[in-house]
């Protein structure tokens, strides 16, 4: 083919054949698509058709059909019908929601402020810094949730010790400070067990690092030019930062948050290996109870129920939260 | 030079995808063959008519035979228990190719089930008999009336009935396992023989006392049911818990914790704690016994505390070899199972590994193992009905609101009681 004839039939009106470079380029992703059909779009179908279904166990084995239910396993979480101790659908679902929003918010808000700090100029150590503050994110999740469980035990917790040590100074008995943090079953506040903010402290932790990464970016992105314009204009520094600094912020830090809340929405392993769920379910998040009727019940056709509803949730979020934000719009539109 | 190279591009992509889809002769393969149809049979499927029906040993064994065990989960002498039957048993047998696979305890049951599923797995596994109504449910281990012959006649009753789902045999019967009272016999001179005493010796200061408190302590707090008079079951698999002295018995718990009795919501804590000399006195099973007597000089078991209404009736458990039904040959299997629970192989784990025999004539000589063996009689054969199932998150989880946030004992059973019998259609 000619340079003549291939820029001529980049101009085909639609409903005519492809041109042969298209042709070639959908044959290039011929295989990748068809490794997704198989590994990713099948499991996906076969798991909304299993919700359907009273799947168990015994149906993995062969000619064991499973019986279609309708929608009953979606009417069983709806109305806590599934009889497991201490499963309350609604409670679960609002519990999980502040979970991930309270997480974020905190997130978000310590890692523009540890990224505002570390791009003032002349700060030493800068890339040190950086650096040592990206570290939890490399520590395998099984590690993290086992020390911080390890961290607040009870008796032998480095965080009651802490306590007792600081205790000791005000003259407070040490018996005032064996605090059981992950199992006590009261609530300080609605949807907040003790365990709640040790799991809150563990992934603040672990999460405000990357929001500082992405916040670092975005900052170094800032033309200096506008503070100097706006600085010109008469703008103090909390009008440089609210109408410069923030604007240029919200393109990478919304989507970011966006993707943090999702995240930490399915952040299996603290809840799973700190608390368990407990105390009493209290701590369970939808993905782990998911992973508790799949594993433990062996409830399969529950659990793909389950995590449908949970692709739908996140789904909306999602939307809501973008549409409501407009977190995906460039600043400069 | 371009148009040149596409079609390579596109082949060496294809080629890819399908070497990444087809897998490779040289990947490994699971040690059993897939199964013909025949031995994809169900469970309750005769065996083949030249099968000898027999189900003694021979003493000439032959072929290949993949085994797991969860040994390596305790404290190590039921692994070295099991190598020196192995080793006697090959030695006996030059034709038999045991290839042996330790797993994890964790989640074992679950990777057997699923590794059934696509026609692989084990041809013998063993492991604790805690899910072995569940296994024989879902069709994942072989029913083995018909290839067992007279191979179990020298063994307990006991064993044989632990053995059964529904009526039929579904292991090859090795030993009896139930909790009993574990104590360090240097801060206690004598280990209290009813509730009553226990609990005053643990308000006098006599001992400290730790027990299993979470909602995982349904089974070692189980044997305290039957001492108050309590019953979980009638004969259709009703829950009658709310019956009378099933609530006693969660009242009895929650006094021995305001008297002083530490409930560990982790058993490795409990664990760790009675080896550190924390703690004089557990509940535990037999399987356990090693690590405690190498860490406690001293170390003596007693049957749990009678009470008011008799003895303790800890659940009572068989641990047996199960046959998977994608075995190629099940008689053979069930033969190398007999040969794995001889009474000599039984002898061996007895000594060395604290377990209680299923064979009626290997004597037990160690105290430890008597005081098991005591606590294994007298103990409740571990139903093996689907009702099950639903006991121990309910029942886990009232003996949790009891202990950690002080619920009615009356009020807590009874739910759990209506919670089971709902979940089981009762």
């Amino acid at each position: 083919m000619s340079a003549a004839s291939a820029d001529a039939s980049l101009g085909r009106p639609k409903g005519t054949r492809l041109p042969r470079d298209a042709r070639t380029a959908y044959l290039y992703i011929a295989p990748a698509l068809l490794v997704m059909a198989i590994i990713t779009f099948y499991p996906l179908l076969f798991q909304v058709y299993i919700s359907f279904t009273d799947f168990e166990f015994r149906n993995l084995l062969p000619n064991n059909p499973a019986n279609f239910v309708g929608a009953e396993n979606y009417l069983r979480i709806a109305q806590d019908r599934l009889n497991i101790p201490n499963f309350a659908f609604m409670r679960m679902l609002a519990f999980n929601l502040w979970w991930a929003a309270s997480n974020v918010v905190i997130h978000v808000i310590i890692g523009v402020g540890v990224a505002l700090l570390l791009n003032q100029p002349g700060l030493r150590f800068r890339r040190f810094w950086r650096a040592l503050y990206i570290l939890p994110v490399v520590i395998p999740p099984i590690i993290v949730a086992t020390v911080w469980r390890n961290m607040f035990d009870t008796r032998d917790g480095v965080i009651n010790q802490a306590l007792i040590g600081l205790g000791g100074l005000a003259r407070i008995p040490a018996e005032a400070f064996e605090i059981d943090w992950l199992r006590a079953p009261q609530d300080i506040l609605p949807l907040m067990p003790l365990a709640f903010f040790a799991l809150l402290i563990a992934n603040t932790w672990l999460g405000w690092p990357l929001n500082a990464v992405v916040a670092t970016g975005a900052l170094q992105s800032i033309p200096k030019e506008l503070y100097e314009a706006a600085e010109m204009d008469g703008a103090g520094a909390w009008q440089r930062f609210r109408n410069v600094t923030l604007v240029f912020l919200r393109p990478a830090m919304l989507p970011y948050a966006i993707y943090g809340f999702v995240i930490t929405f399915n952040l299996f392993y603290l809840s799973f290996f700190m608390t368990a769920g407990g105390p009493f379910g209290k701590t369970e998040l939808l993905v782990t109870q998911a992973f508790r009727l799949a594993s433990q019940q062996r409830l399969y056709g529950v659990a793909a129920a389950f995590a449908v509803f949970m692709f739908f949730i996140l789904l909306a979020i999602t939307l809501l939260v973008n549409r409501a934000a407009k977190a995906t719009a460039s600043y400069d539109r | 030079m371009i148009r040149t190279l596409k079609p390579a591009g596109i082949l060496m992509s294809l080629a890819l995808v399908i070497s990444a889809c087809s897998g490779s002769a040289a990947t490994p393969v699971p040690s059993i063959s897939a199964p013909d149809t025949e031995s994809n049979a169900p469970a309750s499927d005769a065996p083949s008519s030249d099968a000898p029906t027999s189900g003694e040993p021979s003493g000439s064994l032959s072929g290949d035979f993949t085994l797991w065990h969860t040994y390596s989960s305790g404290a190590g002498t039921e692994l070295d228990a099991l190598n020196e039957v192995l080793e006697q048993v090959r030695a006996a047998n030059p034709e038999l190719n045991l290839e042996v696979v330790e797993q994890p305890f964790e989640g074992v049951f679950d990777r057997y089930g699923l590794e059934v599923a696509g026609s692989g797995g084990p041809d013998l596994f063993i492991a604790p008999n805690d899910s072995l109504g569940q296994l024989s449910r879902d069709g994942t281990i072989l029913a083995l009336d018909d290839y067992i012959g007279d191979g179990l006649s020298g063994t307990l009753d006991l064993a044989v009935e632990g053995s059964q789902v529904d009526g039929a045999l579904h292991q090859v019967p090795e030993s009896l396992k139930a909790v009993a009272l574990y104590y360090n016999a240097d801060t206690v001179d004598t280990p209290p023989a009813t509730t009553d005493e226990l609990l005053a010796g643990v308000e006098n200061g006599d001992y400290n006392v730790g027990l299993f408190g979470s909602a995982g302590g349904a089974y070692h707090n189980f044997g305290w049911w039957g001492a108050f008079g309590g019953q979980l079951m009638d004969e259709t698999g009703t829950c009658v818990a709310d019956q009378g002295g099933v609530a006693e018995a969660h009242a009895y718990l929650a006094d021995l914790e305001a008297a002083g009795v530490t409930f560990y919501p982790d058993f490795a804590d409990l664990s760790d704690a009675f080896k550190e000399g924390e703690i004089d006195m557990l509940v535990d099973g037999p399987w356990a016994a090693g690590g405690y007597v190498e860490a406690i000089a001293n170390l003596g078991v007693a049957p749990m505390p009678e009470g008011p209404s008799g003895p303790a009736l800890p659940l009572t458990g068989v641990d047996g070899w199960l046959i998977n039904p994608n075995t190629e040959d099940p008689q053979m299997a069930v033969d190398v199972a007999l040969a794995l629970t001889s009474p000599e192989a039984q002898e061996i784990f007895a000594n060395t590994a604290y377990h209680i025999p299923a064979a009626e004539s290997v004597a037990i000589d160690d105290p430890i193992s008597e005081q098991f063996a005591t606590a294994v009689e007298s103990g409740l054969v571990r139903p093996q009905n689907v009702e099950l199932n639903n006991f121990w998150g309910n029942f886990g989880n009232a003996l949790d609101l009891v202990l950690a946030t002080g619920a009615d004992p009356e009020t807590t059973i009874a739910d759990a009681c209506a919670a089971m019998n709902e979940a089981n259609g009762k």
